[in-house]
């Protein structure tokens, strides 16, 4: 993975001492309250419910045992013992008191990591497909992509004030698993006839209060030409975007009002006027590149006598392999999903100790490379398929080998009302219930592929605009109501759900997605999953049997 | 009924008010009968502690079990600790805490729409 410079570790040392003393001036009472929020928030420090909330971010999902262990430390020593893993792959500890803040920052930047743009109006955390270097599907590795964006974007100070927060996602494969089309710049790479690698630029996405898939701007921009065209699009929207109303100051608004057309006009233009000089020169990609060099593999067999000899000897591998076993492109390896979503515990939730299991499987037979996703789960992308019943075994003894990857019960959640100061309702709770409600594992694979995601409020950091069944907390006269839509997508085949009716209270959720399942289970033709039962029938019979009784 | 709560500066601790000191228990808030003007001023007070608290407002309390809890869930969950794990301060249990666990819906606190409103 990419190692930090001296450039990058001496900023990150300023940084940390200029925190060091905006706090010291904050306790002092040198800096008032509205005059330290900005800054702490520009170093991913929230004050929430319980305490504050430090949102640590984990550039493109990629972590190694080093971070994570030093991860697994700062919850233990400085928090409550676990992190949440969130749908940007950033790690929240909620239990940080102010006066450690200061001292946790400078633990990070020991390892590299840091918690700078993860709040304010900037571009935050970058992602990029966790099977990234380990996939067939790609065509090129996304990381040096994310790696190069993360670097440009890093406090660029053109793009430090912009109308609101900015989100990029990369990937490089036919299935996105990064929902790049909800974000504000997709980046989707591929290769033209002649070999050529270029990305389809996808602007304009994004959940909230006003859901957006994002049109495509550009069907094939040259890979080398990237920085340039990415400035002109911030620039337009820097020049163009609404400060003046918070609900409509992200992109996504901006796109909409002027058209697609009009809008990749303006950027066309744009890019025209700031020319090739603002590119990576080829020698910066080509030492970026370097840092993720393929990992050297093992000729191995397809085939791992080991692995097939587990799957007859034990049921519940043979299940963890069925649903978290994913192929390689390299004979004899795979890439195991790491599931933090056992049932009825918090979606997204690892304690330091089974983070620290997690730093030793990777140690010991993951290449030393572990990815967080934004369903909230963790990858080891490198495991030899001979290997693979012993990193079950010591993820089972730890918690960690849950068999429900994309299943009813791998749901994301946000912290919503439990920790956070914007949400109206629960969203953790609901999750635990939906998944108490489909633990029988054999039930769940039955239903098979099935996103669930849940909203604390409008602010959609659940994602649930784009859930399969998609469940949003509100506010009604003080009592927790849920709002239930169906037939979202947040991959390849993107799109926004669409409601199913009244909201329902608390209690009645679970019950009411048990019986979306079972009306999807009596109508599915062969081989469809939910998303498409849904969209061959529509929501009539869906809404017909939860709203039954009140008929 | 009213009590006022603020969240500590050095730590974010839920804090409320109780004869002019911050305590972290609910249960040791001072209580102000409704159009009590000792309300507000311990409110005009907290806001003139800015080393001490952040955003202290008052907020809305109805009875249960013979006791006090805040109408909102939200406030709640602040005074109890979040309902996923058992953290905070429900670990500490007792007739007070059951109370909390106990009382039922109502609307947001006044004084925290007052706040956001003010933004």
């Amino acid at each position: 993975m990419y190692q930090y410079d001296a450039i990058d570790r001496d900023m990150l040392a300023d940084r940390s001492a200029e925190f060091r003393g905006q706090v010291a001036r904050r306790l002092a009472g040198e800096l008032n309250e509205d005059q330290f929020k900005p800054l702490r928030l520009r170093n991913g420090l929230y004050l929430q419910l319980h305490a504050y909330m430090l949102r640590i971010a984990v550039p493109y999902g990629s972590l190694n045992p080093a971070q994570l262990r030093k991860l697994a430390w700062i919850a233990r020593t400085y928090d409550k013992g676990y992190g949440h893993f969130t749908t940007r792959t950033n790690l929240q500890l909620h239990w940080i008191k102010l006066r450690d803040a200061p001292d946790i920052m400078d633990h990070l930047a020991s390892v590299d990591m840091h918690a700078i743009q993860t709040s304010g109006n900037c571009v935050r955390n970058v992602s990029a497909d966790p099977y990234a270097g380990a996939t067939s599907e790609e065509v090129d590795d996304p990381r040096v992509w994310a790696e190069a964006i993360r670097q440009w974007s890093t406090v660029h100070p053109e793009f430090s004030y912009l109308p609101r927060k900015f989100k990029i996602a990369v990937t490089a494969a036919p299935k996105d698993r990064t929902a790049a089309k909800t974000h504000d710049i997709g980046l989707n790479l591929k290769r033209a006839r002649d070999g050529a690698l270029g990305f389809e630029v996808m602007v304009g996405g994004g959940l909230g209060r006003s859901p957006y898939i994002a049109p495509t701007i550009r069907q094939f921009l040259p890979a080398s030409r990237l920085f340039s065209y990415l400035e002109a699009i911030l620039r337009v929207y820097n020049r163009h975007g609404r400060r003046d109303n918070i609900h409509k100051a992200r992109i996504k608004v901006l796109v909409a009002t002027l058209g697609r057309d009009e809008f990749a006009h303006q950027v066309e233009a744009e890019w025209e006027k700031i020319g090739a000089a603002v590119d990576l020169p080829d020698d910066e990609l080509a030492r970026i590149r370097g840092a993720f060099t393929p990992n050297s593999f093992e000729t191995l067999p397809p085939r791992s006598e080991a692995l097939e000899a587990a799957r007859a000897a034990t049921p519940a591998f043979a299940r963890f392999a069925r649903n978290n076993l994913k192929p390689h492109k390299v004979p004899g390896y795979g890439i195991v999903e790491i599931s933090l979503k056992a049932i009825g515990e918090t979606p997204g939730d690892a304690t330091s100790e089974q983070m620290e299991v997690v730093a030793d499987l990777a140690e010991r037979f993951g290449q030393n490379d572990i990815r967080v996703t934004h369903e909230q789960n963790l990858v080891l992308p490198h495991v030899k398929l001979d290997d693979v019943p012993t990193v079950w075994a010591a993820l089972a003894e730890a918690g960690l080998a849950t068999p429900n990857m994309n299943l009813v019960s791998d749901i994301i959640a946000c912290p919503g009302l439990d920790y956070c100061a914007l949400a109206n309702a629960r969203a953790i709770s609901i999750a635990q219930n939906i998944a108490k409600t489909f633990a029988d594992p054999d039930r769940a694979e039955k239903v098979g592929e099935l996103k669930v995601k849940i909203s604390g409020c409008i602010n959609a950091c659940g994602h649930h605009h784009v859930g399969h069944i998609g469940i949003l907390g509100v506010d009604k006269k003080g009592e927790e109501f849920y709002q239930l839509t169906l037939g979202g997508s947040a991959a390849e085949d993107a799109a926004v759900g669409q409601a199913l009716g009244p909201a329902l209270p608390h209690d009645k959720v679970a019950e009411a997605v048990d019986t979306l399942v079972d009306v999807y289970l009596r109508e599915r033709q062969d081989g469809e999953r939910f998303l498409d039962t849904f969209r061959r029938t529509g929501v009539t019979p869906f809404k017909e049997a939860v709203y039954a009784d009140a008929h | 009924m009213r009590a006022l709560t603020a969240n500590r500066l050095i730590d974010g601790e839920v804090v409320f008010w109780k004869a002019g000191e911050w305590v972290e228990r609910f249960a040791d808030a001072d209580l102000f009968e409704a159009g009590d003007p000792r309300a507000e001023a311990a409110e005009a007070h907290g806001k003139n502690q800015p080393t001490v608290v952040v955003e202290p407002y008052l907020i809305d309390l109805i009875e249960s079990e013979g006791l006090w809890a805040p109408v909102s869930y939200r406030e709640r969950i602040r005074a109890l600790g979040p309902s996923n794990l058992p953290h905070g301060k429900q670990t500490e249990g007792g007739a007070a805490i059951a109370a909390l666990l106990h009382a039922h819906g109502g609307a947001r606190s006044k004084g925290r729409v007052d706040l956001i409103k003010r933004k």
